[in-house]
């Protein structure tokens, strides 16, 4: 918050455009505000409209801030004629700067320029993403969603989401959001670890197998999903498919000591301790500072050497 | 706009991981070659494992290709075998052999896989340069050198061999080991590949509709021509200025078809031309499926078959007062892996008879109340097998826009495989293949064998051929139980062929890249096949090829094909154009 321009928080002249029950009409920080202007525009274009016109003046001195320094062309651009094209294009170039902070309020301040614009939902994109990568997940949230309620297709629109929503530990939501993600596109490793992670979260292994036990993924299976998913089998008793999940988990991934460990609980559990201990002596030979693999190997040999 | 967050540095992440990955994988193999040396290869007398071998459990190696099971062709080129192990820093590989074969004895150079050369012509913004899958990137290979590979060939007919790869560490000790069974088959698959070799750049035109490929790149597809014994294919045909899509060759080898796209989206071309060592595609060897000139409208030719005497032609003909986009559902998307969704919802078969240029619907699959398409003949012509369902409007009103493969915005359609008679063109009446049919699933693409015993075809939850789900059945010609084929991969399995002597089955599949890949699979006499078998080296690792057609012809039957129908003004007037069916 500190980073950006106190003009940008202060208090929109919203008194003049009252939406009825709208509880951000009276105030908030200048996203509810834009994500209020997005809803009002999505239901009353018309109104939206005229509204728009009257927000102009209301805009903030953004230009005249020191982290919000764009090129001259585009300063020009905005002093000369504003419109809301022109402070979408000044976000894009401030994102493009990694300035985000500032990209948000452009965008923002786009919207709230013109609530009709044709691009309505790519600019309230692009805000919920600026938002994200100033880690304010909960701010992103809301303009992420009315994206998606306006129609945005990206499928970096459920990614960003879902990752919103995870950092608010709305789990469920993120659920549905990675899903959405992966029904573009299957393979999509950042889903498919998140959601297996989530559903292992909630106990549901059948649904962990049924995310990951598919051929097509067979190929870019992760260390994550390979262990949530032999999680999933030894959760169900399915403790030969565990060890085989996991096996194969720790040729693609040899220096995971997380699969090693796993597996190791997984052949102990199946009585095959002495493969347990092959695996543990890998685990502990490329981490030697692994002690969890260490105390495992030393009950492991223990065992074995006891014929159990 | 902003949209291309892949330029920024959040979602940069996976592209970085996988590139530090395949870098540390290209220097690891470099430096493992270097410690290793070149160890050659031996046949060795001596026992077939090591001798420092521990009494340790060995660690299970992850033994990815070939698959247990696999029957190599006779005299295909060397295979790369493929594994992964957690344990093993240096690798053997044992051969020994059911009979007299003396042991194979090799040590593997601990070789990564690589992405194949790539043709620059071909690299585009709306696609992404080939990548190693995780497990391709964690893999290790090696290839027999040709003189041992004839050795193991020769050795493993009828009888598996067995290959074992054990993995050491720690100056030699035996830490991992896996082994399989392949047999290298006694058929020949004895016939050249006639395949199609595309680039896959969907392209968005100014007005945002998506080409599966730019006009401007139409000059970038190739035919070529596969002998399996040599290392690389020859392109018979390139540069060819307009769009051409599905081939088919009579079951004699003598002669060849191809859909080509004519003026103004007029798909109703078709060439037939004689099978010689120099084909030359003219003019005067065009079909005009659109003789009234209607363009745009009509009786599109698709996925035409010439018969097995190479008298006439089937195809699948949309009604005449049917444009285009009423008779075909088409969707292409800007992801290249998949880009396009292709496939009839009208439409009627219609057999073409070349002596006496009349064109005939076939009763029996003729009915508008039905799409009858993918026909194929039975090898005495005596029988037409073809998918079916009820026809419906490709786009109904209201229906969302499809954004990628499978979206469930596709109209939905499910074909069931039908059986009519030919009859000499008389027809009659088209019964349901048992197995193949009323399943729930898209049942199509059905290819008979050359024996008439068998049907391949493909299954999937919508629409037809190259979808990512569809997979590999094989049923009695005559309907029966439907078995699910051992050589299906984990994407996409279609485009197959049967070899003329009904033992291998060709396919396409994007197992190992988006890129897709040919594969061959063996098939005895009771319809058991194997797992599939990678024809290498088909083309650039940016290329994808599809519509793979065994040729009845020896391997160097064709040496070049030369296009001159942009001679021809109406022909010339269309170009150029899209392409079709370049997944």
């Amino acid at each position: 918050m500190s980073r950006r321009s106190p003009l940008l928080y202060r208090k929109p002249p919203m008194g003049r455009i009252r939406t009825g029950g709208d509880k951000t009409g009276g105030g908030g920080t200048y996203r509810e505000w834009a994500m209020m202007v997005i809803r009002f525009s999505h239901g009353f274009s018309r109104s939206a409209l005229v509204l728009g016109g009257l927000l102009l003046a209301g805009l903030p001195l953004m230009l005249g801030h020191a982290q919000c320094k764009p090129p001259d062309e585009m300063k020009a651009r905005i002093q000369g004629k504003p419109n809301a094209a022109a402070y979408t294009d000044l976000g894009v170039w401030f994102a493009n700067q990694k300035n985000y902070a500032c990209a948000t309020d452009a965008f923002a301040t786009s919207l709230q320029m013109d609530p009709t614009q044709k691009d309505l939902a790519h600019v309230a994109f692009m805000l919920g993403v600026s938002l994200y990568f100033q880690n304010d997940a909960k701010e992103a949230i809301p303009a992420l969603q009315e994206a998606e309620q306006l129609g945005y297709k990206d499928n970096q629109l459920h990614v960003i989401l879902a990752s919103a929503l995870e950092g608010e530990h709305s789990t469920k939501e993120a659920e549905a959001e990675w899903r959405a993600a992966l029904d573009v596109d299957p393979e999509l490793s950042t889903a498919l670890d998140a959601l297996s992670a989530d559903l292992l979260l909630d106990k549901d292994f059948h649904g962990i197998i049924a995310s990951l036990e598919v051929p097509r993924l067979l190929g870019q299976r992760t260390a994550r999903q390979s262990m949530n998913l032999g999680a999933a089998y030894a959760s169900t008793g399915q403790l030969d498919k565990a060890a085989a999940v996991l096996r194969d988990g720790l040729n693609t991934s040899p220096d995971s000591a997380a699969i090693a460990n796993q597996l190791a609980t997984v052949l102990v559990e199946l009585n095959r301790t002495d493969e347990a201990v092959t695996a543990l002596e890998l685990a502990v030979a490329q981490h030697p500072e692994d002690a969890e693999a260490k105390a495992k190997l030393a009950k492991a040999r223990e065992a074995l050497a006891s014929g159990k | 706009m902003f949209p291309d967050f892949r330029a920024l540095p959040w979602l940069k992440i996976k592209p970085l991981a996988l590139f530090t990955l395949c870098a540390a994988a290209v220097l690891s193999a470099g430096l493992m070659a270097t410690q290793t040396g070149a160890p050659g290869l031996h046949r060795l007398l001596a026992p077939v494992y090591a001798a420092q071998d521990a009494p340790r459990t060995l660690s299970p190696i992850s033994f990815d290709y070939p698959e247990d099971g696999s029957i190599f062709p006779p005299g295909i080129t060397p295979p790369m075998f493929i594994w992964r192990d957690a344990a093993g820093t240096s690798w053997s590989i044992d051969i020994t052999f059911a009979d007299k074969g003396a042991p194979i004895h090799a040590v593997a150079k601990g070789e990564r896989m690589h992405i194949g050369a790539i043709d620059p012509d071909t690299v585009a913004d709306s696609n992404s340069p080939p990548k190693l899958t995780l497990q391709q990137a964690a893999s290790w290979t090696w290839t027999p050198d040709a003189r041992t590979w004839a050795a193991i060939q020769a050795d493993s007919v009828d009888q598996p061999a067995t290959v074992v790869i054990t993995g050491y560490r720690d100056g030699g000790v035996a830490f991992s080991r896996s082994q399989i069974r392949m047999t290298t088959s006694r058929d020949p698959v004895s016939a050249p590949i006639f395949y199609r070799d595309v680039p896959l750049m969907p392209s968005a035109g100014v007005n945002g509709v998506v080409s599966p490929l730019a006009p401007t790149a139409i000059h970038l597809i190739h035919w070529r021509l596969r002998d399996i014994t040599k290392p690389e294919s020859h392109t018979v045909l390139k540069d060819m200025p307009t769009c051409a899509n599905c081939h088919s060759f009579s079951a004699d080898g003598k002669t060849f078809g191809m859909d080509i796209d004519g003026p103004a989206n007029d798909k109703g071309l078709y060439a037939l031309v004689p099978v010689q060592k120099h084909m030359t595609i003219q003019g005067k060897d065009m079909v005009h499926w659109n003789p009234a000139g209607d363009i745009g409208k009509t009786r599109v030719g698709f996925m035409s078959q010439v018969s097995p005497d190479g008298r006439y032609v089937l195809s699948t003909f949309a009604g005449p007062s049917l444009k285009l986009l009423e008779s075909y559902y088409v969707t292409n998307f800007m992801d290249y892996r998949f880009l396009q969704v292709f496939f009839p919802t009208r439409g009627v078969l219609a057999w073409y008879d070349r002596s006496t240029g009349v064109r005939t619907p076939l009763p029996g699959a003729d009915d508008p109340k039905y799409v009858q398409t993918d026909g194929v003949w039975s090898p005495d012509g005596k029988y037409i097998v073809f998918a079916r369902a009820e026809a419906r409007d490709p786009r109904p009103p209201g229906q969302g826009k499809a954004t990628h493969a499978l979206d469930a915005n596709e109209t939905q359609i499910q074909y069931d495989l039908y059986r009519v008679p030919f009859n000499e063109g008389k027809g009659g009446v088209a019964e349901p293949i048992a197995g193949a049919s009323h399943n729930g699933m898209s049942n199509n693409f059905p290819k008979i064998s050359p024996d008439g015993r068998w049907l391949v075809f493909v299954q999937c939850k919508n629409g037809q051929l190259m979808r990512p789900d569809s997979q590999l059945y094989i049923v009695p010609a005559e309907g029966g139980t439907p078995r699910r084929m051992r050589a299906n991969t984990r994407l996409m399995n279609s485009w197959h062929s049967w070899s003329p002597n009904g033992r291998w089955l060709v396919f396409s599949s994007k197992a190992r890249s988006p890129y897709t890949q040919m594969y061959l699979t063996h098939i005895d006499a009771d319809g058991n096949d194997s797992p599939a078998i990678l024809i290498d080296n088909a083309t650039a690792a940016n290329r994808a090829v599809n519509i793979p057609e065994f040729v009845n012809i020896p391997a160097d039957g064709i040496d070049d094909i030369q296009v001159h129908v942009a001679d021809e003004p109406a022909v010339a007037a269309a170009l150029p154009k899209a392409a079709n069916g370049t997944n």
